[in-house]
């Protein structure tokens, strides 16, 4: 049984959460592009984010922007897309492989509210980190739409989803994910935004009184994959 | 009304068990189900079951996916495929993991930082392709079209990359045959046509092995693993393996005879020399069917003594004889190599002294004996483009005429000494870094040599220790998204299959027939520079649809539609439940058919036909059968029809035409401490591309090398400690696993193992900073159980090459054992290119321009030398 904590959600509330899902599934869902990074980079935004305690580096504040998109691409695709780094795909956190059942799990999902995945600049799965982010960003807005509309029973019946969705999939790993990616980042966007992917998440289920067990392993603080410019070792024991 | 206590349960059970046994069941329990058929154990719902090949490794079995949810969720063997008969071996069962493996390349990826750092962006396929055809656009306008290589590893794309590479007029095309079995095909092709037997072991009485795992490695072990059981159990076939190692299929034998390195050539001839000497030949099969007589072939062998053999070999001239009646003797019977004898430095000679007892006995096509292939062939879409006008000669050395298989593995030399030039180096499905002799220091260093290949591009699903020195990598398709024509000899029936995708491709992987079309466009937007014309198909269904719209009795059942729906044509039977057999409609097992050479030529054949002297029948200026006893028969695919015993054609370049056997000159007179290391392979691993595969890598992950228990005690090592093995080109430290079933004078260390760049499974890279890491990579690693990956020992083997076959000599290598020095750390290996470098030098002595090869041949002694031959490119594919 879902419980729902006795604060109601306001309008203006439901859409600022909303705008965070959306500022994070854009920033996990593939490399920055520059329009984006150029927003990312504004003095508002960085002010913003520095309120929060978003602290970015020289690497992020003072790099000429060329070299930062490629910096942030080269980061991106170690970090997420390259063999031995650790996409941001459910099925692959929880269950060890591409497309398991969770990514069944959430399409079915998406479909029940009229959603499906669609590829950005490059084709991601249903379970993408960004997918879940978008999803549950659409709800919120709609449940804000049904408030203002005065339809009580769709607002709830949303917000039910959304914590529903929580339970069963967000919850379980983008805590621990973003432990893992904040630890593993060199880059200071990428730690950063983990940094901030946590202290969101952590907050959203504060807000919407859940309490759900992270199981994903990157809970458990990693130290950095130091593999690919480490000389290596032919054969062996891991040591 | 009736009453039934506990009591009259019990008491009228008795008298009713054979009635209740006779009653009509219609409840059937799905676990007997034969295959075919599968269901969520949970829900009990039937999973949708796709037919399709297995490619974890070459022996392509049928294979049957179930999917649920658009998920591959088990597989298993076809029932419908004549071969497989619904089994797959275990790596078969798990290759789902290919595709759900979470080092998976699913986008482009381009090098950033230096060639071999490790540094990768993602980027669009349109940039890729861009850069890609920008490179190749390149060569075409300003350089030649050789400057483009493309080697391959396991090419089952049915002729897509060798008409992409004749699109661009290129002939630098390499393939990985010579560190497989190049010098096999070599020693058979001449002698009776098809590279390779299908021995008939189902029906077999003798079976008699050379060198070969065939339970679990060989060629074709899934099949052949169920039809060697039948003939040990239904026919009660004796076994005798020759191997340098216990191998589970030698254990399985009746007899394992423990051989030195090399030698089983020697062995097969003394067995061939009791055989002729108590005239136990077929000398009506000889006579008929060879090109030699019986009495040359008497004479020939006499040299050939068990005394010489057991010398050479260890192998006891008593067992010789006694092994050489008894296969004699035995009907039917069959010899088999897979692929022992075959990788040395005369591998070619090795075979065709194996081959020549099945022949000389007259096993050769007779039920339970040694069969030619059955092979079944598909079409191209037409037009083909023209081969191109001039050839390679790195694919086509001129010092290896008769290697018709090309010499792949020396390939880094040549290019280094700059033979040929290589502007564009396109990688596909290929790790020589890893699979080679000399690995990471031959084909690493020439891979990391940017002015030698200035640009490379590899084409594969995986990183691996080829793909981390790529300028860009292209993500091919694991196996179960691909479509892919197949056909293979894995049987005594033939049969044409297809690989079709299971499930939708992942991410943005594509396959080869897509993206090299998409290159082919782009070089050729509007058809004017006459390549376009040769990739005209929709799609990959398209492509294979026109693969199999002409091949008779396909076309009319449906051609690739039949295939999609069965996976294989013809479907011979049915697979009897209670045989594990296929069963025609009467019930009955299917029969092969023998006796193929022995098919009578047909009155329209013959017309227009002559026969000569010895009755070889002419048409056309090509023989095209045999008269014998009044009867016009087809004889063997060999040129002359029949089996040349003697080929003609190595005599000119001075090597012996007859069977023979050459000692490896460097493995006379060893010292006491000198072993000769060999390779071998486990039953859950294939070359390079299992280690990382989820289920396999828990059963095998480590592979310390097997010695003999004397020669451990020797050394003063026991099971577990670690051991320095040197050979001339460098060393490495792996730990010792003491065994009787290891020839004393023999080290093995097992392919498979011990990665650097591939797979986290495979590297156990998660685990090495203190167990931490793998925990949190997905939930799989937290049952990593081992801290053990193996050590890889290519890197210490020299790259030996036969002078005729090509094959490189993997079980050549002379050794140093010792027990580690001080500082040595498990895993630790060291090689140089320069020594390296010299063992080239000298294999390539033994060709037939090289110094050492006349003195290999005194019985040449009236050959005229290399000048008296005419240049010539070899045949073969
Ligand atoms: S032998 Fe095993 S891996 Fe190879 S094709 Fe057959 S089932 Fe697949």
């Amino acid at each position: 049984m879902i419980e729902s904590r006795e604060q109601p959600n306001t309008i203006d509330e439901l859409k600022s959460r909303a705008h965070w899902y959306r500022l994070l599934a854009g920033v996990f869902a593939e490399e920055p592009q520059a329009p984006f990074l150029r927003e990312l980079r504004s003095q508002a935004c960085i002010e913003s984010l520095a309120e929060v305690g978003v602290s970015f580096g020289e690497d992020f504040l003072a790099t000429d922007e060329e070299m930062l998109l490629d910096d942030l691409a080269a980061e991106y695709t170690m970090l997420f897309v390259a063999p031995g780094g650790f996409p941001p795909v459910e099925s692959v956190r929880l269950q060890g492989g591409y497309r398991q059942s969770a990514s069944s799990e959430v399409r079915d999902a998406y479909t029940a509210e009229g959603f499906s995945v669609q590829s950005g600049r490059f084709a991601i799965f249903d379970d993408h980190l960004a997918a879940q982010m978008q999803f549950v960003a659409a709800l919120l807005e709609r449940q804000a739409e049904a408030l203002a509309a005065a339809e009580e029973q769709e607002a709830r019946r949303l917000e039910k989803t959304v914590k529903r969705f929580w339970i069963k999939h967000l919850g379980r790993w983008c805590r621990g994910y973003a432990q893992l990616v904040e630890e593993a980042a060199e880059h200071s966007f990428y730690r950063e935004m983990a940094r901030l992917l946590d202290a969101f998440v952590t907050a959203e289920l504060d807000i919407m009184g859940l309490d759900v067990a992270d199981e994903d392993g990157g809970k458990l603080r990693a130290p950095k994959p130091k593999a690919v410019t480490e000389p290596m070792q032919c054969g062996g024991a891991a040591t | 009304m009736l009453e039934m206590t506990r009591r009259t349960f019990m008491k009228a059970s008795a008298g009713t068990t054979a009635a209740a046994l006779a009653a009509p069941s219609m409840l059937h329990a799905m676990e007997n189900e034969l295959g075919g058929r599968d269901y969520n154990p949970d829900t009990l719902k039937e999973r949708k079951a796709i037919p399709t090949n297995c490619h974890v490794c070459n022996i392509q079995d049928g294979a049957m996916a179930f999917v649920e949810d658009g998920r591959v969720v088990k597989l298993e063997g076809n029932p419908n495929h004549v071969s497989t008969r619904g089994r797959l071996c275990a790596k078969g069962n798990a290759g789902m993991w290919y595709s759900y493996d979470p080092d998976r390349i699913m986008y482009p990826l381009k090098r950033v930082g230096k060639r071999g750092e490790g540094k990768w962006k993602r980027i669009s396929w349109d940039e890729a392709l861009s850069e890609v055809t920008a490179r190749i656009d390149d060569v075409l306008k300003n350089g030649d079209p050789n400057e483009i290589m493309l080697k391959y590893g396991r090419n089952r794309t049915g002729g897509v990359l060798h008409r992409f590479m004749d699109t661009l007029g290129s002939a630098t095309v390499l393939n990985h045959t010579s560190v497989c079995e190049s010098s096999k095909k070599v020693g058979m092709e001449p002698t009776w046509g098809p590279d390779i037997e299908t021995p008939d072991f189902a029906n077999s009485k003798y079976i008699l092995n050379f060198g070969s795992n065939i339970l679990e490695a060989a060629y074709f072990h899934n099949p052949y693993s169920q039809r060697i059981t039948e003939g040990r159990v239904d026919s009660n076939a004796k076994i005798v393996t020759f191997d340098v190692r216990l191998s589970n299929t030698a254990g399985f034998s009746d007899e394992w005879i423990p051989v030195y390195p090399g030698t089983d050539g020697a062995v097969a001839l003394a067995i061939g020399h009791v055989i002729l000497r108590e005239d136990l030949q077929d000398s009506g099969f000889i006579t008929d069917w060879t090109n030699v007589t019986v009495e040359e072939l008497k004479e020939h062998y006499r040299q050939f003594t068990p005394q010489w053999a057991e010398e050479l070999s260890g192998v006891p001239a008593d067992t010789i004889e006694r092994i050489a009646r008894e296969f004699a003797l035995a009907k039917p019977a069959t010899t088999y190599t897979y692929r022992g004898p075959a990788k040395h430095l005369y591998g070619a000679y090795n075979e065709k002294a194996c081959m020549m007892l099945s022949i000389m006995t007259g096993n050769v096509e007779k039920r339970g004996g040694y069969c030619l292939p059955r092979g079944m062939g598909y079409g191209q879409p037409q037009p083909e483009p023209p081969k191109p006008k001039h050839g390679s000669i790195l694919k086509n050395p001129p010092e290896f005429p008769l290697a018709s298989h090309h010499v792949s593995h020396l390939v880094p030399f040549w290019i280094a000494e700059g033979r040929q030039k290589i502007s564009v180096y396109i990688n596909y499905m290929d790790n020589p870094v890893y699979t080679n002799p000399g690995s990471e220091t031959v084909w690493g260093e020439l891979f990391r040599n940017e002015e030698l290949i200035p640009f490379r591009v590899v084409l594969t699903p995986f990183m691996g220790e080829e793909a981390q020195t790529a300028d860009i990598i292209l993500p091919e398709l694991p196996y179960l998204e691909r479509w892919e024509p197949e056909s293979m000899p894995n049987s005594l029936w033939p049969w044409l299959g297809i690989r079709q995708p299971v499930i939708e491709p992942l991410g943005e992987g594509k396959e080869h027939r897509v993206y090299l079309q998409e290159i082919i466009h782009r070089l050729d937007p509007d058809g004017s520079r006459g390549m376009k014309q040769y990739w005209n198909f929709k799609d990959s269904e398209d492509y294979m649809r026109q693969q199999f719209e002409n091949v008779p009795g396909l076309k009319e059942v449906g051609g690739l539609d039949w295939l999609k729906k069965h996976g294989v044509w013809p479907v011979y039977g049915k697979l009897n439940p209670a045989t594990g057999k296929i069963s025609d409609k009467t019930g009955r097992e299917i029969r092969a058919e023998y006796g193929l050479h022995m098919k009578e030529l047909s009155a329209a054949d013959m017309l227009g036909a002559s026969v000569d002297e010895k009755g070889i029948i002419h048409k056309n200026g090509k023989a095209i059968g045999v008269q014998r006893h009044g009867k016009n028969y087809v004889g063997f695919p060999s040129g002359s029809r029949l089996i040349n015993v003697r080929v003609d054609e190595w005599a000119e370049y001075g090597f012996n035409p007859m069977p023979t056997f050459k000692r490896i000159p460097w493995h006379e007179n060893l010292k006491d401490d000198e072993m000769i290391l060999t390779t071998y392979k486990y039953n859950v691993h294939v070359q390079s591309r299992t280690a990382s595969v989820k289920w396999l890598a828990e059963i095998v992950h480590r592979n310390w090398a097997p010695i003999n228990t004397e020669t451990a005690k020797r050394i003063g090592v026991k099971t577990g400690d670690l051991i320095r093995v040197e050979s001339p080109v460098g060393h490495l430290v792996t730990k010792a696993y003491v065994t009787e079933g290891q020839h004393p004078n023999v080290i093995a260390i097992s392919t498979g193992c011990g990665h650097w760049g591939y797979g986290r499974l495979a590297q156990l890279k998660l685990k090495e900073k203190g167990g931490q890491y793998g925990a949190q990579e997905d939930p799989d690693m937290n049952n990593v159980w081992w801290e053990d990956k193996g050590v890889h020992p290519n890197n210490i083997i020299p790259a030996v090459a036969d002078p005729i076959g090509g094959s490189a000599g993997w079980y050549d290598t002379v050794v140093k054992v010792t027990k580690a020095k001080a500082g040595d750390k498990y895993g630790d290996t060291e090689a140089s290119w320069d020594k390296h470098f010299e063992w080239y030098k000298k294999t390539m002595s033994f060709t037939y321009v090289g110094d050492a090869h006349r003195k290999m041949h005194p019985e040449m002694a009236s050959w005229a030398g290399p000048d008296s031959v005419e240049p010539k490119e070899p045949s073969g594919h």
